[in-house]
């Protein structure tokens, strides 16, 4: 085999490519030719540094906004579809309207007996069914908070994730619900868990203790990126009794710069 | 072997590859795309990082890959592994990228400089003295080399998928990637010897 055709089997050779007998070939060449062998030698050394370029990790803020992104595509792929049934009735209705108006006409005094007949129904009966949709609507709350309790206890961290964001879905949380997100807040293992937590939790920041756990938790928490969170909502919620947390959390000495000088520009716009 | 198998050798048999997890979500099981969020996420930005240098550039690109997976999941065949499509996507991302700042120059700086809140891991990076040389001689790559030598070093690519990607032939590729790891052993060496900046 001569030199052009060894060198066309470099690519190869090196992504480890080659079948058996091609590669023989290739190292029987550059055994015999100095200039291939030189070159290969030169590939390889090269190929192999590469190697010292580590894998890094990305940051826990790069799941959370995919998790967001998905959570809000599937909320406006059910706005669509709901809209979508709406404009289709409007449209049979207009029809109704425009283009059958002789129909329109004869069917105008049915009309007008059965806006009679509704009009008791809703004297009498409206109310029982405007409650019969509250308590539909408690139940689609209730199971949400179900599932958020049962999903906060998944080893899954995306299964947890999941579950933040159904409990942060509902309007007014159980003291449960509450309680198990301010404990994901505490003590779940994964820091993007308890990011969501923290916005969760902004939400219900008029509930009763949520704020008291807030700021509790400051001192619990050992992420960044947490931390970080836990004092722009604080902060932003004016919670007056932050800036005590605030002082105390600075006189860590572990504590991340950033995250310091977070808290003492927080501090002074708290005070 | 098709895109397929060679997807089931890697994921082990109870797993659904990554081509049945995107035909599932192009059938509107969108949330099956976290599950390939999960397995590919780190790749992706790895390949950005080395091709960019700038975490938060690359967070913001892995994050507008799987934005235009979702948009243009209706248009996916699963011809070949999923992996190539994402790339697909991935590198007109990158382009995208690469237009928006050269239009933004004047913003760029702060870019650089705010990547994250937390501890530049770069910074450390570059106490490894080799890892920051390997680096600088990259980015002294053109682009298209650069995309080239680290699709087929670092992200499990054959080059026949490489050459899908690239819409041309793989031998095409081949000497692309020859010629790309020739360049930068050069740039390597001379920037080691102090011969350029």
């Amino acid at each position: 085999m001569n030199c052009e055709k060894t060198q066309e089997r470099f690519a190869d050779y090196l992504t480890g490519d080659l079948e058996d007998e091609a590669r023989r070939e290739v190292q029987d060449h550059i055994a015999a030719c100095a200039a291939c062998r030189a070159e290969i030698e030169d590939l390889t050394a090269m190929w192999a540094r590469l190697g010292v370029l580590p894998a890094e990790q990305p940051s826990g803020a790069l799941r959370h906004r995919f998790y967001a992104m998905l959570e809000d595509h599937k909320n406006e792929a059910r706005g669509a579809r709901k809209a979508s049934r709406r404009s289709r009735v409007f449209s049979g209705w207009r029809e109704w309207f425009s283009f059958r108006r002789p129909a329109f006409a004869a069917s105008f005094s049915i009309f007008l007996l059965l806006l009679g007949t509704g009009a008791g129904w809703l004297v009498n009966g409206g109310s029982g069914r405007s409650a019969r949709l509250s308590s539909l609507q408690q139940e689609v709350q209730d199971m949400r908070q179900t599932m958020a309790i049962s999903l906060l206890g998944q080893p899954s961290a995306s299964e947890r994730l999941q579950g933040v964001s159904y409990g942060a879905s509902v309007k007014s949380p159980s003291a449960k619900t509450l309680t198990a997100l301010v404990n994901t807040l505490n003590s779940d293992p994964n820091p993007n868990v308890r990011l969501a937590a923290v916005e969760a939790l902004y939400l219900f920041r008029n509930q009763p203790g949520v704020r008291e756990s807030l700021l509790g938790s400051l001192a619990a928490q050992d992420s960044p990126l947490v931390q970080v969170a836990l004092i722009d909502l604080l902060v932003e919620i004016r919670e007056q009794r932050a800036a005590e947390a605030l002082k105390a959390l600075i006189k860590n000495e572990k504590l991340n710069p950033d995250v310091k000088k977070l808290a003492e520009q927080g501090i002074k716009q708290l005070i | 072997m098709n895109g397929k198998n060679l997807e089931r050798e890697k994921t082990g048999p109870m797993a659904p590859t990554d081509n049945e997890l995107m035909e599932q979500v192009r059938d509107g099981k969108v949330e099956k795309l976290a599950i390939l969020f999960e397995r590919h996420q780190t790749m992706l930005f790895n390949f950005f990082l080395r091709l960019t240098g700038n975490r938060a550039a690359s967070e913001d690109l892995v994050q507008e890959v799987f934005i235009r997976i979702l948009k243009y999941r209706a248009g996916y065949q699963g011809d070949s592994r999923f992996v190539v499509w994402m790339f697909q996507i991935a590198r007109n991302a990158h382009v995208d990228f690469l237009r928006k700042r050269k239009g933004e120059l004047a913003l760029d700086d702060q870019f650089v400089e705010a990547p994250s809140r937390e501890p530049r891991p770069e910074e450390r990076l570059e106490v490894d003295q080799e890892a920051a040389l390997v680096r600088r001689a990259l980015d002294r790559l053109p682009d298209k080399k650069k995309e080239i030598l680290l699709l087929s070093r670092f992200q499990d690519l054959k080059l026949r998928e490489i050459a899908e990607l690239f819409d041309c032939q793989v031998g095409t590729v081949k000497v692309q990637v020859h010629r790309a790891l020739k360049d930068l052993s050069r740039i390597y060496l001379e920037l080691q010897e102090g011969k350029i900046p």
